[in-house]
Parts: structure tokens; sequence; C-alpha cells
């Protein structure tokens, strides 16, 4: 399903917690290039810029003031001047499935603030830029959902889960992941996948976006990007997961086929 | 139908962009904020004079509008007389922020009807030094809105206000 959504279908993961519960609003989910003057008023006939560098950021989560144990927002987010790693799913008017557009990267926290507001005690959590080093090399958040935030098994990943980019040359320009592992009994490896068909035999992985193994039985969360920033990503993506001594693992995952 | 003239309302209002292939897609738009050329107003005044005087210095066309959240399939622009056919604001403009090419932008004011050739329209086709840039895409999902800004590639011609459809290229 496509087309215009509402805030009740978008999700908000940090840190591989589901913050979704305990939001009210996040964003403006910012994207915005310096305008660079490069004018040269004796011959152009007008003005003319281009972009420089983007400032990112998902600006802040404006959420219900929760102290539930370890999972809620003020046990999450009190701890402040941490670099946090943000998926933003949107969901097209339902929850949110594999191939929704996402807004993903890690973002410095910059403050958490308890504030009174119409008799409700809630909490807010600005979020500084994108975080200088993990991601520095790619400065687009706006992906899609690869895996969203439910349980696989050992079956792992098969042909229905490819997403289509729709360019039979893809694209030679990398990408990243991330990740929120939420729940899980055991350590798995979560990877991404590309292929040129939807034929299960043609996908291989994607060297560099692997969360390398992980113990699934605690919250899990990270970034990973290509092994090279001109990396190859052929016309079809999906996830996989290779299990070791899990036997479900449920997380979200997001990744960003870079443009240029 | 006929090019009508007189006043009109926003409901006939169409933006056209060319997106990262350089084919024109409609755009749905909530607001449109700028719209036109400015020039910079140079100061020249001096003492003696009687009054503040200046001259237009360099023109400026930026192109700031919000839209709504959409992820529907692109599709092609309608054309002249024919109701605009809406591609995802998300599809077509989240692949353009930052690009380096300029695109083409067609800004068309139907005259109490869906624009047609004759009609006000303000634009620039694009080549490749000369169009639009995008340079923000915020969108804000406590109502749904994306804040987009386009702004001239350097060494652009000046957009103008025609009546005829700009091409994508």
């Amino acid at each position: 399903m496509t087309g215009r959504t509402l805030l009740k279908y978008v999700r908000v993961y940090i840190d591989g917690y589901d913050m979704s519960g305990y939001s009210r609003s996040v964003g403006p989910l910012a994207w915005e290039f310096e305008e660079v003057d490069l004018t040269c008023p004796m011959a152009d006939a007008a003005k003319g810029y281009l972009p420089g560098q983007p400032t990112i950021t998902p600006t802040e989560l404006n959420g219900v003031f929760d102290n539930t144990a370890t999972s809620g927002l003020h046990a999450v987010a009190s701890v402040q001047n941490d670099d946090r790693v943000v998926l933003v799913a949107i969901g097209d008017r339902a929850a949110p499935v594999a191939g929704n557009p996402a807004f993903m990267g890690e973002f410095m926290q910059g403050g958490y603030h308890a504030e009174e507001d119409a008799g409700a005690v809630v909490a807010k959590v600005p979020f500084g830029p994108w975080e200088g080093s993990s991601l520095i090399d790619y400065g687009q958040p706006w992906g899609t959902l690869a895996h969203p935030n439910a349980a696989a098994d050992s079956d792992g990943s098969d042909s229905d889960d490819f997403q289509d980019y729709g360019d039979s040359d893809g694209s030679a320009f990398g990408g990243y992941m991330v990740w929120h592992v939420t729940a899980g009994d055991g350590t798995a490896t979560i990877t991404m996948e590309h292929s040129t068909t939807e034929d299960d035999s043609d996908a291989a992985a994607i060297s560099g976006l692997t969360t390398g193994e992980i113990d699934c039985s605690s919250v899990q969360t990270g970034v990973a990007v290509t092994t090279s920033r001109t990396q190859q990503i052929n016309q079809y993506t999906r996830w996989q997961i290779s299990m070791n001594t899990a036997t479900s693992v449920t997380f979200a995952l997001g990744f960003v086929r870079a443009r240029y | 139908m006929a090019a009508q003239t007189g006043r009109t309302v926003s409901k006939f209002l169409n933006l056209v962009i060319a997106d990262s292939t350089n084919t024109l897609r409609d755009i749905g738009v909530q607001s449109l904020s700028v719209c036109g050329v400015t020039y910079e107003e140079q100061d020249l005044t001096v003492f003696q004079d009687a009054v503040m005087g200046a001259l237009p210095n360099m023109p400026d066309a930026p192109i700031e509008f919000t839209t709504i959240f959409d992820t529907t399939a692109a599709q092609a622009a309608s054309g002249s007389g024919v109701a605009p056919a809406l591609s995802g604001s998300h599809t077509v403009l989240a692949p353009l922020n930052g690009a380096m090419t300029p695109r083409t932008i067609d800004v068309q004011m139907g005259i109490r009807h869906t624009w047609e050739t004759g009609e006000p329209q303000f634009g620039l086709t694009a080549t490749d030094t000369s169009g639009y840039i995008m340079t923000q895409y915020n969108p804000n999902f406590d109502d749904q809105t994306v804040a987009v800004k386009f702004v001239l590639h350097p060494g652009s011609s000046l957009p103008a206000w025609g009546t005829a459809a700009e091409a994508a290229s």
C-alpha cells in the first residue's frame, strides 16, 4: 500500500528499544543542505547555489514521562549526551512493513527534559546532528525498512523479501544498515544481501553489512556500512539472518542504498 | 476548454518537477510560500540625496513549499488541460535532495480550472548547467507535511513567468 499516511502508523526505535508506545511525536526529520552561493554577478543571470554539507537530525522526540524499568523512555533516554541509533519507520496507513520508507542514522542526544504540558508530565529528547564517526561518509538518512520489528525464525529470508529498486544497473555508492534487536533467545548474525534477480540462488551478502554475531538474548543495536563507499549494490536487496544458538530473534532493520 | 483570464483559487495550482530520471511529475502542494523572482535592493544613497535610492542587483528565485508525505508510485505528469496526476512526494523528492543535477520546475496557475497552455506559469526548463537543485527535505509527522526548498543552480537562466509548460530538459 502506498500513498498518504498518519502519525499513528509511524514507529520510532532508539538503541534497541521500541519507543513508539512512549512517544507523542518525533521530528521534523530534517535533511537540509547548506546553500553555497556560487554566483558570479558580472556574468550570471541569477543567483546560483550548490548544496554543501547537509544537517541531518530527527530534531526532537516528544514523549510521555514514563519510568518503566529498562525499556521506558526515562530509563532509555535519561542518560544524555550519548550517541543514539535511531530508526523512524513510516507505515503506509498500517503498521510499518518491509519496503516502507524509513529515516535512520546515529545522532547525538542533546539532552533530556521533563516538562508539564496541559497537566501531562512529558519528556523531551532533543537530538543533535549526525554522529561524527561511523556514518560520516553518508549524508542520506532516508532508506527503507528492510525488516519490521517482528520475530524471525531459522528459515531466514526468502524470495518474497526482496526489495526492487527498479534499476538493472544497481548503484555504486555503497550504503548502510541500522538494526535494533528488541528480543531474542540466543546468538545470531543479521546481514543484508543483494541480487540481480529475485532468485534465492543469486543472492549474495553485501560486504560490510553485517551485525557480526550478536547475543540477542539482550537488547542490541548498531549501524554497519558497506566495506567501500563506492560498493556496487544490485537491483534487489533483502535481509538475512543466520541463527547460531538463537531460535527466534525480534528485530527492526533499516537499510539505505546511497543515491550519490 | 480555452485558456481563461481573471482570478483563481489555489485548488487549480499545479506543481510540476522533473524527477531523478528527468521525467516530469505532478506533486501535491499544501502551501506555497515563495514563487517568483526577488531582486537584491542595492542601496546607493549618499548623504546629499533627497531620498533613499537603490538599484536592483542580482535576482534570486528560490521555490519553497510544503507537501504531504506520500509514497505513491511515480506517474507521468498530466500535461495541459488534464487534471494533475499526482506522484508521491517522498517517491519523487527524496532522491533529488542534495543531488547536483539541475532539474525543471514549473508552477502552473490554472485560472478557475485545471491549468492549460495560455494560462500563467512560473518556472525554468533545465539544461546541464541551468535549473533547480533541492536543498531541503524536512518531513514533520505531527501534521504529515514536508517542507521543501529548491534554489537555482549556479549559472542558471533566470526563471520567468510565461504561459507555456516547461519541458523536462
